[in-house]
């Protein structure tokens, strides 16, 4: 089954490209942001038969958006505990896996964009974040990012911009599965939540604090988790201890709302944030170039799941692994690298 | 990585066919079951010693269980996977965070005395001390 709930019809592959698409910076780079917010709409539209039973979601079953699977598969990630002896590092997030999972799910929602907006240039735009955080906390609510015309502002649930919501109009951006209190993906239908700076931190990160990370020459080490010194759990926001949440996770909780729980892909500006990370890793690879991937392939067993050889979490297409994912550059490139 | 190497990535067929297929595998798979009572083990060994903590959180609000897994790493911060992004020092701080995110899991409680609630037991709202039964970081 293949049902639109547009009148669009979805093409059924997208062409392979020899040329690397080029990923921009969203704020300066109209088109990247006007394809972007077109793409997603266009895959929240798009129905091609899995249900919420797919997601383990009990109860009636309901078709499931393309958009929504990749919030179903983000928040299984993240309840797959590796090992699931220990409740620290999951498939996704706090361990080695972070960042090249997160490139993983990119490529394939690039790759998804891509079909439906039947560009095979499109590249995915980021947000560099470091450089609203250098403004004072007071204005960073009314960055060029927030505007109407890109991903709209704050609010419960968010009234302006490309995702607004309205209870009268079907097209509206609908939040339809989300993680609840219990971490349990379920059924919802409302608008989208945004609370900028309501957690407890005023301002996003700082360029120092991406500085400090990108020169960082070890990507990651023992204990391989929340816990590890490295550029991994610095860019990933878990140190230094004194500064945290940094970065990635500064943004997340910054932007607050439905960027909270492990459903936050419900938020377009996760895709966002997620391609600065994956440019801030591109930078680091970039500076540190004779610097392994670790943990190598032959690393302990209880690192299942973030070794370079091993299967990344996978849900919507066939596993990657992380050394697939090293280097990328023929297939997309940064416009520019953070210094 | 080539192009090449993503044909097929993201078109509709492909995806319908992993979905169905890591669905069926979903259900077999492993990880940290809901429940009333969470339990952390945390282990380290010291001049040949073994280091076993474990950690036994049962948290409720407003008289209903919050039934999913808590988390402690070994430098004591608290976390939740439902909120992933970040950990406390209090799991008092994480409950009211908590409910800052989820306020459809947290309707009015009308037998509540929420200002007399907090001023009652600000006490308790110290890193360290509220880590539950067994606890200690």
């Amino acid at each position: 089954m293949l049902t639109m709930t547009t009148p669009t019809t979805t093409p059924a592959t997208v062409e392979v490209t020899d040329m690397a698409v080029v990923r921009r910076n969203i704020v300066t780079d109209t088109r990247s942001r006007d394809r972007f917010v077109e793409g997603v709409k266009l895959l929240k539209a798009e129905h091609l038969g899995p249900t919420t039973r797919d997601l383990g979601i009990p109860g009636r079953a309901v078709p499931v958006s393309t958009y929504d699977l990749f919030v179903g598969w983000h928040h299984m990630a993240m309840e797959s505990f590796t090992p699931a002896s220990q409740g620290d590092r999951n498939a996704a997030h706090r361990g080695p896996a972070f960042l090249p999972w997160h490139r993983f799910m990119l490529l394939l929602l690039e790759r998804s964009l891509q079909r439906v907006l039947r560009d095979r240039t499109f590249g995915l735009p980021y947000w560099d974040w470091a450089a609203d955080g250098e403004a004072r906390p007071a204005q960073q609510p009314r960055s060029a990012v927030w505007s109407d015309a890109c991903m709209g502002g704050q609010g419960d649930p968010v009234a302006n911009g490309p995702f607004a919501f309205s209870s009268s109009d079907p097209r509206a951006w609908r939040v339809k599965v989300a993680a609840n209190v219990h971490n349990q993906l379920v059924k919802t239908d409302r608008g989208l939540r945004r609370a900028f700076a309501k957690n407890g931190l005023p301002g996003l990160p700082r360029q120092a604090q991406v500085t400090a990370a990108v020169d960082l020459a070890v990507f990651d080490d023992a204990p391989w988790s929340t816990a590890s010194p490295g550029f991994r759990n610095q860019l990933e926001g878990w140190r230094p201890a004194n500064a945290a949440p940094g970065l990635h996770n500064r943004v997340h909780v910054w932007v607050g709302g439905d960027m909270l729980p492990s459903s936050s892909p419900n938020d377009p500006v996760f895709y966002l944030n997620h391609c600065n990370v994956d440019r801030l890793w591109a930078s680091w690879q970039a500076r540190h170039s004779e610097v392994p991937y670790v943990p190598g392939a032959s690393a302990h067993a209880d690192l299942t799941g973030h070794r370079l050889d091993d299967d990344l979490f996978a849900f919507m297409s066939r596993p990657m692994k992380p050394r697939d994912l090293i280097d990328v550059s023929a297939v997309y490139t940064y416009d520019v690298l953070a210094q | 990585m080539k192009p090449g190497d993503l044909k097929g990535f993201g078109d509709p067929e492909s995806v319908t066919e992993a979905v169905t297929a890591r669905s069926v595998k979903k259900k077999a798979r492993g990880g940290h079951g809901a429940g009333h009572v969470s339990e952390v083990v945390r282990t380290a060994t010291h001049r040949g010693h073994r280091i076993t903590v474990k950690t036994t959180y049962t948290i409720d609000v407003d008289g209903t269980p919050i039934a999913g897994h808590f988390g402690v790493t070994d430098d004591g911060q608290v976390h939740y996977h439902a909120v992933p992004n970040v950990s406390f020092d209090s799991a008092i701080d994480m409950v009211k965070k908590l409910i800052d995110a989820f306020p459809d899991d947290f309707p009015p409680c009308p037998d509540c005395d929420a200002v007399g609630h907090d001023a009652a037991h600000a006490d308790h709202d110290h890193p360290h001390h509220d880590a539950g039964h067994g606890g200690g970081h």
